[in-house]
């Protein structure tokens, strides 16, 4: 399967780019993903929402089509 | 509860409140606007993004949680994309509600809580 990956604001800037398609198994976590897209990424401050919701870095994506990393928010 | 959630990449036009009942006797309305001095650096403006539609259903959800705790009638917010120079606006947010206390409560809220986990983010480079 493949799960649309989206990097926003500072995960963006650390990873260089907003947007990749991976492919990967449902059985997968999105840090497992991560580990193999983007070595050496920092993701200790990043949340990461599966499908618009947001979800351990530990848990299998299942069937999900986007994960979306989520560096700290600062709207407003 | 009327929820409208917007994202302009324009200047926020505020519209006029549009009262849903007879029965609204608070109007609470917030403006953010952009400071020059972020962190001690002087700043010419602000550039924000957002996850759109991770932000919309996430408010969504939020505005609903807070109407239970904070029962009001309607709620407009908007957000500002893309560059924001100093001086201007970044957020605008309108709650009605019969009473202040429920709506000044919900406007805090909503804003603490938007601040914490809606996939909005600003950045003082262009």
């Amino acid at each position: 399967m493949q799960v649309k990956l989206l990097a926003f604001a500072q995960a963006r800037d650390q990873l260089g780019w907003p947007e990749r398609v991976v492919d990967c198994e449902p059985g997968e976590t999105p840090r497992a993903i991560l580990a193999r897209v983007a070595p050496g990424a920092r993701l200790e401050t990043w949340r990461v929402a599966v499908d618009e919701e947001y979800q351990s870095w530990d848990s299998p994506i299942g069937h999900a089509r986007e994960i979306a990393l989520i560096p700290p928010v600062s709207g407003g | 509860m009327e929820k409208q959630i917007l994202f302009t990449h324009s200047s926020i036009v505020i519209p006029p409140p549009v009262l849903p009942s007879r029965e609204i006797g608070a109007c609470v309305e917030f403006q953010g606007l952009v400071r020059e001095l972020e962190q001690g650096a002087a700043l010419a403006g602000l550039q924000y993004e957002a996850h759109e539609s991770m932000a919309r259903k996430h408010l969504d959800r939020i505005f609903d949680e807070l109407c239970a705790a904070h029962p009001c009638a309607a709620v407009l917010f908007i957000h500002r994309l893309g560059w924001v120079p100093v001086g201007e606006a970044s957020l605008f947010v309108r709650v009605l509600s019969s009473h202040r206390g429920e709506a000044l409560r919900f406007l805090a809220d909503a804003i603490d809580r938007m601040k914490a986990d809606v996939p909005i983010w600003k950045c003082a480079k262009k």
